[in-house]
């Protein structure tokens, strides 16, 4: 990026992506990109390969079906487009087409959670629960916009397929200076460090996260915030080491189905592994069709505003302890 | 449209009064675009007002003082984005409060955002906004009527954008292979998508043949002309018949302000007062000015 951010500072991720595949188009002669009438911060892109830029007009599931068809023959396809209807319009495809021949198809877009104020058609908040399903996928979820150039620069070299899920992309807020973190697709990022609980979180509520860890901090709790970016492969070792540094206790926080995304996903790891907790709560959306508002007039309604986790953080580091051991 | 008629008895509006209320629909429009803090999908409801006009003033057998009656003629919305311009259709035909959509629209707990919900707004049909849906559930309310023995239209408005989903043809095969002929689709043909022309990235073209080529009666309208959207609909084959029917609008999105017609800048927006104003000045100077 020629322009540096610095934390706090509003950025569009959806920008992000269009320098990105312009760029990753100079060294990938066989990038291409594709949208569903989702393309106009695609321009950069579609300007300098207008040949290898396709937009099928609405047909989500036509798109997907090509890009594959393009990965068949040696190709590094980009789909790029709003989740809600490539999630799930184009779940077969994505599945029988992508996932199963193993193909470098990238899904990247925005509309996840309950974000832009579309109402229910325009809100994924059970997409990561479907690719998480999917045998192949790589799944992720970013907030912080210029992590998503890197992810993207990072997923060229993948064999396999990789989702990336954005909140509307407009406005982002910029959560780490460049080079803070080392990010690695499947390995999750300890954005805040602490030592009484961890909250676990990924995409547009890792800011709400951080947030409520300052203002735990004002009454002397020290709160780890994990940015589990990635939700498939999990990152087990990172979700352990918490369980054991920071006294077993665990708060999800997620702009997705409370039961389905990433708290059913270090559940599973909790269970699998024997890790023994001492307080485990999960913030995300209940079994509702969500309605219109702000998004975050919308996550205070459902019960995962930033009141709603500072006092879940609360609750759990006031859970009794035992020795953890695993 | 109906042999066994839900709506009150009462004379239908005259082409020149239906042309005044598509003007008033467009200035409401244009207010609530003023009012409203986020974007509005302006251009595709300006397209739509004449056709939501012809529908909810002329064609539609609907009665708002008896919404559940199963003999209505039932209207989806498969283009969900034009959710607002049918809010305010429906409210000038009595459904709900022009001022209750104003003054919630979009925020938390209202009725009314931006694509409609069945069950947040009782009136509306089917919730919708995903492009591509509306043909299909069309097909099975049709469908359900024919069992029933009933001669209701099922009215179903689309754009011409999402008849690039797979879905729209397939239901159209199934409309024709069930001889729904209670099936009509209103197709705004205003030839641009979100992001582009619709010509540069998809050939639509022949367009009229491909829905003669799956079985379709099909007629072309002017969906700016309402004497020509008012013949389309005198002329709709009775719904007993064995043929659905395709009404295709020839339309402009932005229609009726000169900056927004054919700007791709407009799909969706908002407008500051300033605007408002050279918005409805626009408006006003393409309103007819014969007497009502």
């Amino acid at each position: 990026m020629p322009v540096t951010f610095t934390f706090g500072e509003m950025l569009s991720a959806r920008s992000v992506i269009g320098t990105t595949l312009a760029e990753l188009g100079e060294t990938h002669d066989n990038l291409w990109v594709l949208t569903p009438d989702i393309g106009a911060t695609l321009v950069e892109f579609r300007d300098k390969y207008p040949e290898r830029f396709l937009d099928v007009g609405l047909a989500e599931q036509a798109c997907v079906g090509i890009a594959a068809g393009l990965a068949y023959d040696g190709n590094i396809p980009v789909v790029s487009g709003m989740l809600p209807f490539l999630s799930m319009r184009a779940l077969e495809q994505i599945r029988t087409d992508v996932c199963y021949p193993n193909l470098p198809v990238k899904i990247i877009g925005t509309h996840g959670g309950l974000v832009g104020n579309g109402g229910s058609t325009h809100y994924a908040v059970e997409d990561l629960a479907l690719m998480c399903a999917l045998t192949n996928m790589t799944v992720t979820s970013v907030g912080d916009p210029n992590m998503v150039g890197e992810v993207l620069r990072q997923s060229m070299s993948m064999p396999g397929p990789i989702y990336i899920r954005l909140a509307v992309g407009k406005k982002d807020k910029v959560l780490y200076a460049e080079g803070e973190h080392d990010v690695r697709i499947g390995k999750g990022i300890v954005a805040r460090d602490g030592t009484d609980a961890t909250i676990f979180t990924h995409g547009t509520t890792v800011a709400q996260a951080l947030d409520a860890a300052e203002e735990l901090a004002a009454d002397g709790r020290s709160v780890r915030v994990v940015d589990m970016f990635t939700l498939k492969p999990i990152d087990e070792a990172l979700i352990a080491q918490c369980a054991d540094e920071t006294g077993g206790k665990f708060v999800v926080l997620e702009d997705h189905l409370a039961y389905g995304g990433l708290a059913s996903r270090i559940a599973d790891v909790v269970a699998d592994r024997g890790i023994r907790l001492n307080g485990f709560e999960r913030l995300g959306i209940p079994q509702v069709y969500a309605g219109f508002g702000d998004d975050e007039e919308l996550r205070d309604k459902h019960g995962y505003g930033l009141a709603a986790t500072v006092a879940a953080t609360r609750r759990v580091i006031a859970q009794p302890s035992w020795p953890t051991s695993h | 449209m109906n042999d066994d008629a839900v709506r009150p008895e009462g004379e239908r509006p005259s082409v020149a009064e239906l042309e005044e209320r598509a003007y008033e629909l467009r200035a409401k429009l244009l207010h609530l675009c003023g009012t409203y803090e986020g974007a509005v999908h302006i251009g595709g409801d300006l397209s739509a007002a004449d056709i939501f006009t012809a529908l909810f003033h002329y064609g539609l057998d609907v009665d708002p003082g008896d919404i559940s009656n199963p003999r209505r003629d039932r209207f989806l919305l498969s283009k969900g984005h034009a959710a607002v311009c049918m809010y305010i259709a429906m409210s000038m035909r009595g459904f709900f409060s022009y001022e209750g959509i104003v003054e919630t629209y979009g925020k938390l707990d209202s009725a009314y955002g931006m694509h409609p919900c069945k069950v947040q707004l009782p009136g509306v049909e089917a919730s919708t906004g995903s492009l591509g849906h509306g043909l299909p559930l069309a097909v099975g309310m049709a469908l359900s009527a024919r069992h029933r023995g009933e001669t209701h239209r099922v009215v179903c408005l689309l754009g011409d954008g999402e008849t690039g989903e797979g879905s729209v043809w397939e239901a159209a095969m199934a409309a024709r292979s069930n001889e729904l002929g209670n099936l009509v689709a209103f197709v705004d043909r205003n030839r641009q998508l979100m992001t582009s022309f619709a010509e540069e990235r998809v050939a639509f073209e022949p367009y009229p043949d491909k829905w003669r080529a799956f079985g379709w009666n099909v007629v072309e309208a002017d969906g700016h002309d309402m004497a020509s959207l008012v013949a389309a609909i005198d002329g709709l084959p009775a719904a007993q018949s064995d043929r659905p029917t395709v009404v295709i609008c020839e339309t402009v999105k932005g229609k009726g302000v000169d900056f927004m017609e054919h700007n791709l800048a407009w799909h969706a927006g908002s407008l500051g007062a300033a605007d408002l104003e050279r918005a409805l000045a626009a408006l006003e100077s393409t309103r007819k000015k014969e007497t009502v």
